[in-house]
């Protein structure tokens, strides 16, 4: 029963994670950008929720909206201020890189220093558990997150196959040329995918702010996870990331099972190396061709 | 008053072997760590039971240090250097993060949580060298040496190797560099002399613990190479003196509260990297914006 | 030397995602011998240099060198038996000087220091100074490769493999948007260096380099190789002509 207890755990935790590591993908599969910064959408958004839901009592609706606009709007604000201007005249992934990490560097300090240092929940009557059966505890937050993951997914599945910028967006990390047999511009689309991809973390944040809580450094704990699921589906999948996200939820929660909780982070680490050493173009990612 | 510029002098020294050893992989080879405090933890703590279970002296002890970093940074090099670079970042992420759950549960050999304490004082060839003047001469020594050897590296054809691959890694395997084989080198040099920081680091402290070697702690090595510049041997000396100086020079303004000095700290450092990214990103290499004279049809 | 098979494909194919990029293609290169690979854009000439340098594994097919397959090898060893390359976005290494180009490209082994000895430094310092001498970048071997003009940076690609010392090389656009006297000088290196005994093969767009120099063409049309022979024929050839100049849609 313990068992069957972390793997529910382990399905609400990997859906949190796959919508993170699939904002990731998307914006590094478009645009090859190494956003590492992709941990403070998450961070900002949760706390902007918890604040407005928590602090001033604002009825959820609104404060989800709300974590939606401030995490997209953070993603446009990386690709707009920070990326481009970069990308102008010395784009390594040396200085790409270097930016981000300052960026997530900085907000994670600045939510520190502004909202403390401690752990914030978000009190909701969904993280209640309810004995479903004999030792199995499953709260309505379980449900509601995997379900919000799956809709999310086919949202965007529909989204990434079928519309103009969709298609536009798969086609841009290829080919920047493509896009504009499309009569997109390869600079609105990289918009698209960095507003995108960021606001797809926001359920993720709010789980965790209503479950395991918040703090300043989750940013960084998220973007690891992001990175090995996105190695771990393949680099280019969404996909792939969306599973590699399940996984490591699952491989971090049925570790327990087993392992000290101290461990349950070096799990997602032990995942990722046996992945790069032993298949890492990851589950669904194309054969590393020698570049 | 003087002993608190030594000890200050003793930490940069330290810090600045720290930030040299990262520069040879990031600055001269292209080669992310993130893990950078890792392999001063493992020199550190290497050190720390040679010199109280086998009696070593500074020498022997360092030398211990710098083969098991050594050969553990094998252990993160091969398998992840095979394939792209941003692997080397996920995986050297993961082996911070990880190696911190080591140090904090294997008790029996890094003290757990508590650390190691009653580190003996520094011996050197039967001498003391515990007393801070006589340290800190150790200390600049070590630094002096690391510097010579990494400018010797730099200058030969190894060194030329490891920058053709972090201009072009496709166009030096096409000139018949085994790649992987070169980075896995510079990381196991990389690696080995950061543990000389964290031998002198034991010695130093007689105590140390986990705390030393956490994230926060590779993220401000990297702060170091980048605000002192990646292009030249110097610059991640120059990077370690602002960034020690900067807490001390944070105390003094009046209107910031005490509590929150280590969060704007961390601040400045992300704000100098993003500032130092958009304006003056070649400005790290040392030479002038040259970029735009790439234009080809 | 001449006629002896340095370089022979056989059936070489690669697809990507459903584009048949190289299909079935076959030659052979013979030392001393100049070939010029011609076609469209997207003919998958570049692909094919890929195929050959082990940048890509073809689907299937053989790759032989000197009578050794060299299927599957990586990179850096299909280098160091002798097949150089240049690209056509050249490369180079731009934050390091002309003479660390060159330099570099004499330096293969992996280890601190470079094995042979003395007698061996002596061999590797004369021929990055024929290097230098020959694409006459002596007096700028001190400036980084992103400061130097258009020209000069295609010559120190040259420069580079030149030093290198290989006996087979692939030349990708070598001299594209070279004004005339440049690539006058161009001609005359490479026809140096076939002198000297090394085998070159070319993609090249400007007729003028594939009439002046070519021993032999090969034309690549949609990844398939149409036709093989001498200048002469295949450059009069109406039905060529025409797909090279894109009168099929």
């Amino acid at each position: 029963m313990v068992f069957l207890q972390l793997f529910v755990n382990g399905l609400q935790l990997g859906a949190i994670y796959a919508l993170t590591a699939v904002g990731f993908s998307l914006i590094f599969g478009s645009t090859k950008i190494f956003h590492v910064a992709h941990g403070s959408a998450f961070a900002i958004s949760g706390y902007i929720y918890w604040w407005l839901a928590s602090k001033l009592n604002v009825p959820w609706p609104v404060a989800t909206l709300a974590a939606v606009v401030a995490a997209a709007a953070f993603g446009l604000f990386m690709e707009r201020f920070i990326y481009r201007p970069i990308q102008r005249h010395e784009a390594s992934f040396f200085t790409v890189f270097i930016a981000a990490f300052g960026v997530q560097l900085f907000i994670q300090n600045l939510i520190g220093t502004v909202a403390g240092r401690g752990m914030e929940t978000v009190t909701t009557p969904l993280s209640r558990s309810i004995e479903v059966v004999d030792g199995l505890f499953i709260a309505p937050i379980a449900a509601i997150s995997i379900a919000v993951a799956i809709l999310v997914f086919t949202a965007l599945s529909y989204f990434l196959g079928r519309t103009h910028i969709g298609i536009a967006m798969r086609a841009l990390s290829e080919n920047p040329d493509l896009v504009r047999v499309f009569g997109l511009d390869p600079g609105r689309v990289a918009q698209y995918a960095f507003a995108i991809g960021s606001a797809v973390v926001v359920p993720g944040a709010i789980f965790t702010a209503m479950t395991a809580g918040l703090n300043p450094a989750i940013g960084t704990h998220v973007m690891l996870v992001s990175l090995a699921a996105t190695i771990v589906g393949g680099i280019g999948s969404v996909r792939g990331a969306a599973c590699g996200g399940m996984l490591l939820g699952l491989a971090e929660n049925l570790a327990y099972w087993k392992l000290d909780p101290q461990w349950s982070e070096a799990v997602t680490f032990i995942v990722l190396f046996a992945f790069i050493i032993f298949r890492p173009s990851g589950f669904f990612g194309s054969s590393t061709i020698a570049k | 008053m003087t002993t608190y510029i030594i000890n200050l002098a003793i930490l940069i020294g330290i810090n600045a072997i720290l930030a040299v050893t990262l520069n040879f992989i990031l600055g001269y080879a292209g080669i992310f760590s993130l893990a950078h405090a890792i392999f001063f933890g493992i020199g550190a703590y290497t050190a720390a039971i040679a010199a109280m279970k086998f009696g070593a002296d500074f020498a022997v002890a360092t030398a211990a240090g710098m083969v098991i970093s050594g050969v553990i940074s094998l252990a993160l090099a091969l398998p992840a250097l095979r394939v792209r670079g941003e692997y080397f970042v996920a995986a050297s992420l993961g082996l911070q993060m990880l190696a911190v759950t080591v140090f904090s549960e294997w008790k029996s050999v890094t003290g757990g949580i508590g650390g190691l304490i009653g580190i003996p004082p520094a011996r050197l060839f039967g001498f003391d060298v515990s007393e801070p003047v006589l340290f800190l001469g150790l200390t600049i020594a070590c630094l002096a040496v690391i510097l010579i050897i990494i400018r010797a590296l730099v200058r030969s054809s190894f060194g030329r190797s490891l920058k053709a691959i972090r201009d072009d890694e496709t166009a030096a395997s096409a000139l018949g560099k085994n790649v992987a084989l070169l980075k896995t080198l510079a990381v196991m040099v990389s690696s080995s002399f950061a543990a000389v920081a964290g031998s002198l680091f034991t010695f130093y402290l007689s105590f140390i613990n986990v705390e030393s070697f956490v994230l926060e702690v590779s993220v401000q090595i990297i702060a170091m190479v980048i605000i002192g510049g990646t292009a030249t041997l110097l610059g991640p000396v120059i990077g370690a003196v602002i960034v020690l100086l900067l807490p001390a020079l944070l105390t003094y303004l009046p209107y910031l509260p005490p509590t929150e000095i280590g969060s704007i700290q961390q601040m400045i450092y992300g704000l100098a990297m993003v500032l130092l990214m958009i304006f003056r990103p070649s400005g790290l290499w040392g030479y002038g914006s040259d970029s735009q004279k790439r234009g080809e049809p | 030397m001449s006629g002896e098979i340095l370089f022979q494909a056989d059936n070489i194919s690669k697809t990507f995602g459903g584009l048949k990029a190289v299909d079935n293609v076959s030659f052979a290169l013979r030392a001393g011998i100049v070939t010029t690979l011609v076609g469209p854009n997207g003919a998958g000439k570049t692909t094919l240099f890929n195929a050959m340098t082990g940048h890509l594994v073809p689907d299937q097919g053989a790759v032989t060198f000197l009578g050794k397959s060299i299927l599957g090898l990586p990179r850096w060893k299909v280098a160091r038996l002798g097949i150089g390359r240049t690209f056509q976005d050249l490369k180079l290494f731009s934050h390091m000087t002309v003479l660390e180009n060159v330099t570099t490209a004499t330096e293969s082994g992996s280890w601190l220091w470079q094995t042979g000895g003395r007698a061996s430094k002596a061999a590797r310092i004369e021929r990055i100074e024929r290097a230098l001498a020959a694409t006459q970048l002596q007096r700028r071997r001190d400036t980084r490769a992103v400061d130097l003009s258009y020209a000069e940076r295609k010559f120190l690609s040259i420069a580079r493999i030149m030093a290198s010392g290989a006996r087979l090389w692939l030349l990708d656009e070598p001299a594209s948007g070279l004004d005339r006297s440049s690539y006058d000088r161009f001609l005359t290196v490479l026809r140096n260096e076939v002198t000297s005994g090394v085998t070159i093969c070319i993609i090249e767009h400007n007729l003028d380099i594939v009439q002046s120099i070519s021993d032999r063409i090969a034309f690549l049309d949609q990844g398939k190789l149409l036709a093989e022979g001498d200048p002469k024929t295949i450059l009069s050839d109406p039905a060529l002509a025409a797909i090279y100049f894109g009168e099929r849609a």
